[in-house]
């Protein structure tokens, strides 16, 4: 359409009304039931991992068995049933007022839609170490990467993928980096690029890689996107979050942290009359 | 893979507060059970005193902002309330509503189904902070240099709606006739809404574009005129949506899943 045309045109919805299309697959009832082109009855049952599909399905793209393993071990890693934790903390409270399982699992899942933890932050953290590789390549030395990262923020170290709140250190690097050797998979340029990083922050700022930081630079070593890693992780805080609606559930309704009136600390307007209205 | 040396996991003497505060609220306990509240107070009113003098818009407005609304911001409110009360059948948010209510998911879910889709970034609430942040920014300078200086310095894309700016764009590739008749009539109120009025002067730039107004933008407006702040817009605008979302969703929960659409085989086309 000419921008200033009157007339204007609809032949992108016109195109798609009552219509679907599908890069993904579907059901052709009947014929079978298709992903990517594969024959999920056939191809998939028994022959794959959930977590392969789930990765194809987000991805567009099969991963080998071994890669679809290691990302069954982040999601362990980045789920745990602690109620102290912001999103399992909202499943708990969905327990105890007795809502579906269902329900307050996904309130919880939608709390890791946060920037301060859960699915998101993988976001930047892998723009982060894909960025730092790219200046990195261009003769930027790790010092320079951390100081312009931390330019950014008035020169305190905040680089998404280190440090973390309530520790320092992260146990769970330790245990995905067993699980990567166990897997084979050797280390990339990504993943030596943020060690180095972290060698400078720790000696400089004393705080350490977390796994935000080690998921991004693991996962863009095997060429993902951010994008792609976020899709796949969208439910990554699923299991700690049912297990705290559960824990809450099956005890008695109102249990989970219950509040009194005055452990509410009120800092608002003293108490005044209402004049008629205004 | 060989594993690299760590630092030891250490709890950090990070402080936490003792007690959630609040400045909306304030529970009085019962004097023989502390868990009862005796009386409510929101913002020093009491609730049993608002519950009888004021208006639901009044109460709305008194609990975001702190302070009762005057006539015209109330009046403004209550407007926009009324404008956007339904983003109608059509809307992906209301779709998924309908899907829910027709599908039988339990009645507690469809609202917040209908709620989350209508987060997104596109004719949704996730457009409303960045709307409000445009407004609050460019209002000052003319609305009509800064629509000359963004369409000079930017592209209507390839194919589908061009959002110039959050807020402000076409709809099916013309102008969205609602939120556009709605943008002058309150602009027109009383009061001097002065981002309104400069909204409306930018959206008249924008019109031989094939752009103008955007509910979201017309919202925007209003919550930037009414003093909220940016970040409070997402939710606001989720909250003025909800009921057309919850009115479609149940209206189609007592009809069997075949009282909508399913895609024929024929059109559902799986692309290689």
């Amino acid at each position: 359409m000419s921008s200033k045309s009157n007339v204007p045109d609809t032949t992108l919805w016109d195109k798609n009304r009552n219509k679907i299309y599908s890069k993904k697959g579907g059901w052709l009832i009947g014929k079978g039931v298709y992903s990517h082109g594969y024959d999920m009855m056939n191809d998939f049952v028994g022959k794959v991992s959930y977590m392969q599909v789930m990765i194809l399905n987000a991805t567009g793209k099969m991963p080998e068995r071994r890669l679809a393993e290691w990302f069954e071990a982040a999601h362990i890693c980045l789920s745990w049933p602690d109620p102290r934790i912001w999103c399992n903390h909202i499943g708990a409270l969905g327990g105890t007022v007795k809502t579906s399982a269902v329900a307050a699992t996904i309130a919880g899942i939608l709390a890791n839609d946060s920037r301060s933890y859960g699915a998101k932050p993988i976001l930047e953290g892998m723009r982060f170490i894909q960025h730092a590789m790219k200046i990195s390549k261009q003769g930027l030395s790790v010092e320079e990467i951390v100081e312009a990262e931390c330019a950014k923020h008035g020169g305190k170290p905040y680089i998404m993928g280190y440090a973390r709140p309530i520790a320092k250190g992260d146990e769970r690097v330790p245990a995905m980096e067993r699980v990567a050797s166990h897997l084979e998979f050797s280390r990339g340029e990504h993943l030596k690029l943020s060690f180095e990083i972290e060698d400078y922050i720790l000696e400089k700022f004393s705080e350490g890689i977390n796994i935000n930081g080690y998921v991004a630079a693991f996962l863009s070593d095997q060429g993902f996107s951010p994008e792609d890693v976020y899709r796949t992780c969208s439910v990554v805080v699923n299991s700690g979050v049912t297990a705290c609606y559960a824990d809450a559930r099956d005890r008695p309704a109102d249990a989970f942290l219950p509040l009194r009136c005055d452990d509410i600390s009120y800092q608002g307007k003293a108490r005044r009359e209402l004049k008629t209205f205004m | 893979m060989s594993t690299n040396k760590h630092q030891q996991v250490k709890k950090r003497d990070e402080e936490f507060s003792q007690n959630i505060t609040t400045k909306i609220w304030e529970e009085t306990p019962d004097i023989k059970n502390p868990y009862i509240a005796g009386s409510s107070r929101c913002h020093g009113y009491e609730l049993t005193e608002l519950v009888e003098k004021c208006s639901y818009i009044e109460m709305f407005y008194l609990l975001f902002r702190g302070e009762l609304p005057n006539k015209p911001e109330a009046l403004l409110l209550e407007k926009l309330m009324v404008f956007l009360i339904n983003p109608g059948p059509r809307h992906p948010a209301t779709r998924a509503a309908m899907n829910a209510g027709v599908g039988k998911t339990d009645p507690e879910h469809i609202l917040p189904i209908g709620l989350t889709i209508l987060g997104g970034a596109h004719l949704g609430a996730g457009e409303i902070e960045a709307a409000m942040r445009f407004l609050r920014k460019h209002s000052r300078r003319p609305a009509t240099q800064v629509a000359d200086d963004l369409l000079k310095n930017s592209s209507r894309p390839d194919e589908g709606d061009w959002h110039i700016v959050p807020g402000f764009g076409s709809r099916y590739g013309s102008v969205d006739l609602m939120p556009n008749e709605m943008a002058n009539t309150l602009a027109s109120l009383d009061d001097d809404w002065k981002v309104l009025k400069w909204g409306c002067e930018f959206s008249r730039s924008l019109a031989a574009h094939q752009m103008g107004w955007l509910s979201t933008g017309l919202a925007a407006a209003v919550f930037a005129d009414l003093g909220f702040q940016p970040r409070f817009g997402a939710g606001l605008f989720q909250l003025l949506n909800a009921p057309g979302l919850l009115a479609h969703g149940m209206e189609q929960a007592n009809k069997p899943i075949t009282a909508m659409p399913f895609v024929k085989d024929e059109d559902y086309v799986i692309e290689e």
